[in-house]
């Protein structure tokens, strides 16, 4: 603090830095997006949306943790995430439907990316935009290639 | 959610008992919903403005600053120009108002004149008997040479209808005098009383430009946890369905205008532009509105013209062509696409707008209905999802157990 002046500072945007799709952003562009995000706060076991629903956007967890389950077969396929990991990230993309159910597993503070927000955002700031996209795109085309290799891998042991 | 899920007949009569109900209450507060309806409609004209300087690299605070700033510069340089014209219009307003009127008393007696020539059994219709004319006529007035037969013969029924016309133009012009008489104070001390409400509407532009996004979060921020997806939906498709309608109306306002402006200058009467914008913007008022845009045109091309005796048909010609062009052409492109609603559905709510809120129903009920159309179909959905419900319940049990976790001693 100088001159006994508070600091403007959003600690939030501190933690937005360290989310993949936004790290190449300046504290500037992250300011932006931030205004666009809407801040939801889930108790633990609250359940954030159900597989089959429609996905408006995606969610980027700021505090706690959320379990993302798909029910496989008989069995149950869960992910984690903690802070500053992001999911339900396709529904940015298109109007599909959920694929899994996510869930707060601890008491949890989550930040949400509205699809139309984001084409809006391609409108005004395209450069953020586009920073924002390349990121995602690589994110997507990494659990791409993970999806490929564990159906090898499966194929391979039946 | 599916897309396709048609709303049952419950959500639909909801839907116009919302829309009648809203309708009602606006009326009531029209002082408060003009400024705030014109906000909107200069609001979605300004957006794209904003969002162009946003995306040059301004901040939204300076983007509409900007904007704001260039609009009054364009509407001083406009006052400017125009002011001294419609302050010295203002000035000579009851005269020029009385002269209209009896340009229109002129066009309907000659229209009939003329189709009694045309047609005999209206004119058998028209006369009446001469024993009743004079009582009816104050005065005998020296008889039209136009009307008057060419061989010079007393022709009896055409003095009498002389004589009648004389006498009903007469009682007309006293009528018109007196109205514009007793109520120009009143219309004067009217215009008053909504200067407030005129000066709130760049206000609210201006907050609606900087705040609205954040309104929005803070409005969303009190939805419950269950409903948030949705209702990010929901006001998406509010604000487009808004966006969309007021745009399109903007577009057809300035087509019309366009087209008509085209037509009258083509048929030589003053001002084209000016009128055909003024009756474009009446026509926001459905079918009342149209009507009497058309009459104005026709009453200044009727006064401008005095000589001429087809002008006023060409130019209801004009009018009649461009509604054809406007109902089957220009509305499909721009608002028919914004609101998907049923024809009848539509003619339907505006008859019941009308009887249920006057002329200010009339103007109000396409926005509102589209509003509430949506709002309902998807408050609708919420209502009879399940799954949905269950999951809101569920959540308020978490809360309610977190509540009182330790008021009780073990």
């Amino acid at each position: 603090m100088l001159f006994g002046l508070k600091s403007l500072r959003n600690p939030r945007l501190d933690l937005l830095k360290n989310v993949v799709l936004f790290k190449d952003l300046s504290m500037r562009d992250l300011a932006v997006v931030d205004n666009m995000l809407h801040v939801r706060h889930y108790l633990a076991d609250e359940v954030i949306f159900d597989e089959g629903e429609e996905g408006q956007g995606l969610f980027i967890v700021i505090g706690g943790r959320v379990k993302i389950t798909r029910p496989v077969g008989v069995n149950q396929v869960s992910l984690e995430f903690g802070p500053g990991s992001f999911f339900g990230e396709v529904a940015l993309l298109d109007q599909s439907v959920r694929t899994a159910q996510a869930r707060a597993v601890d008491d949890s503070e989550i930040v949400s990316l509205f699809r139309s927000e984001f084409f809006s955002l391609l409108e005004t700031h395209s450069t953020i935009a586009s920073r924002i996209s390349y990121q995602l795109a690589r994110v997507l085309a990494a659990r791409l290639r993970q999806a490929i290799i564990q159906t090898d891998r499966h194929h391979e042991a039946s | 959610m599916n897309r396709d899920l048609a709303s049952g007949p419950l959500v639909w009569v909801g839907i116009i008992a919302t829309t009648c109900l809203l309708l009602v209450l606006f009326q009531t507060i029209l002082w408060l919903v003009m400024p705030v309806l014109l906000s909107v409609v200069a609001y979605y004209l300004l957006a794209p403005l904003v969002q162009m300087a946003m995306a040059r690299g301004m901040t939204r605070a300076r983007a509409v600053f900007f904007v704001t700033m260039m609009l009054s510069l364009f509407l001083a340089a406009l006052g400017v120009i125009v002011g001294p014209k419609i302050s010295s219009a203002a000035s000579n307003w009851r005269n020029k108002a009385s002269d209209y009127f009896q340009t229109g008393e002129k066009l309907v007696v000659n229209a009939e004149t003329t189709l009694s020539k045309m047609v005999p059994f209206v004119h058998h219709q028209t006369a009446k008997p001469p024993e009743e004319t004079e009582k009816t006529s104050p005065a005998p007035t020296p008889i039209d040479k136009t009307t008057a037969p060419s061989d010079g013969q007393p022709n009896k029924a055409v003095a009498e209808e002389a004589k009648e016309t004389a006498a009903a133009t007469a009682e007309l012009n006293d009528q018109v005098e007196n109205l514009t008489a007793s109520y120009s104070g009143g219309i004067a001390l009217e215009l008053l009383h909504w200067v407030p409400s005129v000066l709130l509407m760049p206000y609210l532009t201006y907050f609606f430009l900087l705040d609205g996004p954040r309104f929005k979060r803070f409005l969303i921020r009190a939805i419950p946890n269950a409903f948030f997806e949705k209702t990010l939906y929901l006001f998406y498709r509010v604000e487009d369905q808004l966006r969309r309608y007021f745009q399109g109306l903007l577009m057809l306002t300035a087509l019309d205008a366009f087209c008509l402006g085209v037509g009258l200058w083509f048929l030589g009467i003053g001002s084209p532009f000016f009128l055909a914008g003024l009756a474009a913007v009446m026509a926001w008022l459905p079918y009342l509105g149209s009507i009497a845009g058309g009459l104005l045109v026709v009453l200044v091309a009727a006064h401008d013209s005095p000589n001429s005796v087809w002008l006023p048909y060409e130019v209801v010609g004009l009018f009649i062509f461009v509604r054809l062009m406007d109902d089957f052409l220009f509305m499909p492109l721009t608002i028919g696409r914004s609101l998907s609603m049923h024809p009848l559905v539509a003619v339907l709510m505006i008859l019941l707008a009308g009887a249920v809120a006057g002329i200010a129903g009339l103007l109000l009920v396409m926005p509102v209905l589209g509003v509430v159309m949506v709002a309902g179909q998807i408050i609708g959905e919420l209502a009879t999802d399940e799954r949905v419900l269950a999951r809101h319940r569920h959540a308020k049990l978490l809360r309610q157990r977190r509540a009182r976790a330790d008021l009780y001693a073990e």
